[in-house]
């Protein structure tokens, strides 16, 4: 009786692992990474087409606890074929300690892919030179919210540059409203919102992308008068009475999901709570059900205003990146796959996507929807004219970047203007 | 002639112990460790030479067999041995795998973590004690320190005082006890990080034209202010009464209060004075999560203690009553020493419990303003911050914590047997 069984069960076994060997047909290659829900089923339908041409199954598994578990995994050895890291910086140091294969390795055309990406993003996942990172996608964070009828129904118009902006908020103060929506409460990264404000005022004052990138690396000290202007601009934004709905206290308290809120719901003279909302472009899968579809049409966004129009139209964003474990011919097929244009299609064409090609030259019409049509545009002219900038608490040392920069964020909102330096010096005093 | 015997004996014994000795070193330690290692070398040769299916089935089968082998292979050594040492070691047999597992997967990890508390951020290269200087003088680890000392002295001394009373009280319900105790228990029966949320929502802040959806900010607004009317958006006499008039008390962002300053009784403090000084300190947003804390685990001190009241003997209490003792006066003279040892018991628990404390802050805050704990502090310092050797550090220091009561269990343990 037992026999027969055990047979049956070796002979299968046999038969799967016969399969295992030859060409690439039927070869796994396993990517985890922190995508979950929508992104990742869209993410996992990227690969239909790939898989039915070349017999390569790739499987993605998305996880809460990507970071955690990947460490273990790089830790012990029992790698993914791939991980897909929610910033470049997680990619550099698991390059520096050894585990990653060089994207030359993997028979991917260096300067090609340079081209097509930037050689900004590409550098973002470099060590001493050699490539790492392969760009997989971005979302684009220079970007203000706001309701074009209501700014029609009062007369007001969309402002381009900071000064304008600063005067409409007045105006608005003055008629008796709130002009900003602000919430930066986040569970275990509260402060990461007034870093986005901080990095988005950083790329348009100074020298620009040139004082951002030195920013980064802490060449240009937070000390620096240059980031001291940034951080008086935002304690502006934080701290002038009735800028912000709720005042200091909602900035701290409010989730940042829950921020826009106000824009939406109207008080007792029928004004909406805030005109405005700082906020990157995935922040419309936290609206208030029902006002998603209106995305572009009743709430739309203008692009973060100029505050010196002698530097060029900059564009910020974080995005996700990629490394390689092992260099197997599927892994290189699949990598080559990934950077390839076409792996976006299927993405982009989802009304439930809410990330962006990374590939400067993406045709921004391949998008869904109208409001994703631009933004593709702003990020592939950013990308073409290098003035794409990655989030810069990303890329610092995570005990600046996830650590004092968020936390000194919040100090200076509670504690107010006169807190400014303070809050620059105990950043400076934490870089590593 | 009986002096010789007993020489003979000892004589014997003491080969016989020789004996022994080689058969359980032979039985107990150098064949399952050649066993085990030439496993491990066999399976470490297999990977590279078959494919992962066939990996799969190989180990099945030689897994499962490799554990009866095992055993057998121990019971042959020990039947060499003598017939009056056999039964020990045959006891040794079982309980040696068990230890072996508790090492492997126990001792080994905990050493290896003090190792890599001097080790630096990748646990490469020793460090020195630069991580145990970082772990007393980091402003982020201080307030964590503080706050867990905070957690000990509180959540302990709450959860057996107030466990203690319904303890009490419930054992002097004439009827309804078993209804009352499950109630009181029920917390229990929720996870720690289902509790956490519902008080999140219990806390729950809207920027202030929005509804209040948090049932104590909902109340907060909704108070009247001389003679003013206020509510949650509601419209009342006609009139639209927002969140956010200038007349009504603002929401606030419980768990977002480091301190008492954001309460309108604080700002009228003259705070030159220490006592009022302390009292704006008080970080609120702590105290509401060790509530979460005290809320689960009252009522499990409670059925406990309740169930030691129940054993104390009716005379020792009538005695009390005879005597004309006030109830407060048996309850300090008679119910807390008998129950003395399932204080000590439940306090030790707690003190545990409270150190291992990482749910109730995972989900309320992650640690945000300055309500970080040990525990999490320890996952920050791997996953967020990528440094193996702090984290490590942060887990020895827990581990010192609980190690003295450890050692304080295991020698109150020990009396209680002997």
């Amino acid at each position: 009786m037992k026999k027969p069984l055990l047979v049956s069960f070796l002979l299968l076994t046999l038969v799967l692992g016969a399969c295992g060997g030859g060409s690439l047909e039927g070869e796994e290659v396993t990517i985890t990474g922190a995508l979950i829900g929508v992104e990742q089923d869209l993410f996992r339908a990227a690969f239909d087409s790939f898989t039915e041409e070349t017999g390569i199954i790739v499987s993605y598994t998305g996880s809460d606890n990507f970071e955690q578990e990947i460490q273990i995994q790089m830790e012990s050895g029992d790698t993914p074929d791939f991980a897909l890291w929610p910033q470049p910086g997680a990619v550099v140091d698991a390059a520096k300690r050894g585990y990653l294969i060089p994207m030359a390795d993997l028979d991917i055309d260096v300067d090609d892919y340079k081209n097509n990406y930037s050689s900004y993003l590409v550098g973002l996942g470099e060590v001493d030179g050699v490539v790492y990172g392969g760009a997989a996608s971005v979302n684009l964070k220079s970007l203000v919210w706001y309701q074009p009828e209501e700014f029609a129904a009062r007369g007001y118009s969309v402002p381009e540059t900071w000064d304008e902006m600063i005067a409409l908020a007045d105006q608005i103060v003055a008629d008796g409203m709130n002009p900003f929506c602000f919430g930066m409460y986040s569970n275990g990264a509260s402060g990461w919102l007034a870093t986005d404000w901080m990095e988005d005022i950083m790329l348009r004052t100074g020298s620009g992308t040139d004082s951002y990138d030195k920013w980064v690396t802490n060449e240009l000290a937070f000390t620096d008068p240059i980031v001291k202007n940034a951080a008086t601009l935002l304690s502006q934004i934080m701290h002038t009475e009735n800028y912000v709905v709720g005042g200091t206290d909602a900035i701290v308290s409010t989730f940042f999901g829950n921020a826009q809120d106000p824009m939406f719901s109207k008080d007792a003279n029928g004004n909406p709570g805030c005109f405005m909302h700082r906020q990157a472009s995935f922040i419309t899968a936290f609206w208030p059900e029902g006002e998603n579809q209106f995305a572009g049409s009743k709430t739309t966004v203008f692009p973060f205003p100029v505050i010196d129009a002698s530097l060029p139209k900059a564009a910020l964003g974080a995005g996700d990146m990629w490394g390689a474990f092992n260099d197997r011919d599927a892994t290189k097929a699949v990598a080559e796959y990934m950077l390839s244009v076409g792996f976006f299609d299927s993405i982009a064409a989802s009304p439930d996507n809410s990330r962006l090609s990374a590939h400067a030259s993406y045709p921004a019409a391949n998008y869904n929807s109208d409001l994703y049509k631009e933004f593709g545009q702003i990020v592939s002219d950013a990308l073409s004219a290098n003035a794409f900038r990655f989030d810069a608490s990303d890329l610092m040392p995570p005990e600046v970047g996830a650590g004092s920069f968020w936390k000194e964020m919040m100090n200076l909102a509670v504690e107010g203007p006169g807190y400014v330096d303070t809050a620059l010096d105990n950043i400076q005093k934490s870089w590593p | 002639m009986r002096y010789y015997k007993l020489v003979v004996m000892k004589e014997k014994t003491q080969r016989q112990k020789l004996l022994n000795f080689g058969i359980s070193t032979l039985s107990l330690g150098i064949f399952p460790l050649i066993w085990f290692l030439s496993q491990a070398i066999l399976f470490r040769e297999l990977t590279e030479l078959i494919s992962r299916n066939w990996l799969v089935v190989v180990g099945i089968i030689i897994g499962s067999t490799f554990i009866f082998l095992l055993f057998y292979g121990m019971n042959f050594f020990i039947s060499l041995a003598d017939r009056d040492s056999r039964e020990s070691l045959e006891a040794k047999m079982f309980v040696g795998p068990s230890i072996f597992m508790i090492g492997l997967f126990l001792f080994y990890p905990a050493l290896r973590t003090i190792y890599l508390s001097f080790q630096d951020r990748y646990g490469t290269s020793y460090n020195g004690f630069d991580n145990y200087m970082w772990a007393f003088s980091d402003p982020e680890m201080l307030v964590t320190i503080r706050n867990q000392i905070i957690w000990l002295v509180f959540v302990v001394t709450f959860v057996l005082i107030i466990g203690l009373v319904v303890g009490w009280l419930s054992d002097r319900l004439n009827k309804g006890e078993a209804f009352f105790k499950s109630v009181v228990f029920l917390p229990m029966a929720i996870s720690a990080v289902g509790a956490s949320a519902i008080f999140k929502f219990i806390y729950e802040y809207r920027p202030p034209p929005l509804t209040q959806i948090g049932i104590i900010n909902g109340i907060r607004v909704s108070v009247d202010r001389e003679g003013y009317v206020c509510a949650n958006n509601k419209i009342i006499e006609g009139v639209n009464r927002v969140v956010g008039d200038e007349n009504c008390l603002p929401p606030i962002g419980w768990l977002q209060q480091r301190d008492m300053s954001n309460l309108p009784f604080v700002q009228n403090l003259d705070l030159d004075n220490w006592f009022n000084s302390i009292i704006v300190n008080i970080p609120i947003n702590t105290i509401l999560l060790m509530v979460i804390m005290i809320w689960m685990f009252t009522g499990f001190a409670a059925v406990v203690f309740s169930a030691g009241i129940k054993a104390i003997p009716n005379e020792i209490m009538e005695a009390g009553q005879i005597d004309g003792a006030s109830e407060l006066r048996v309850f300090t003279s008679i119910i807390i020493p008998y129950i003395k040892s399932t204080i000590v018991v439940v306090g030790t628990y707690m003190v545990v419990t409270v150190l291992k404390a990482f749910d109730i802050i995972y989900v309320g805050t992650r640690g945000d303003l300055e309500t970080n704990l040990l525990a999490v502090k320890m996952l920050d310092e791997f996953s967020k911050y990528r440094n193996i050797g702090r984290s490590a550090t942060v887990a020895v220091l827990i581990f010192v914590c609980v190690f003295p009561i450890i050692w304080f269990t295991i020698k109150r343990e020990r009396e209680t047997i002997s």
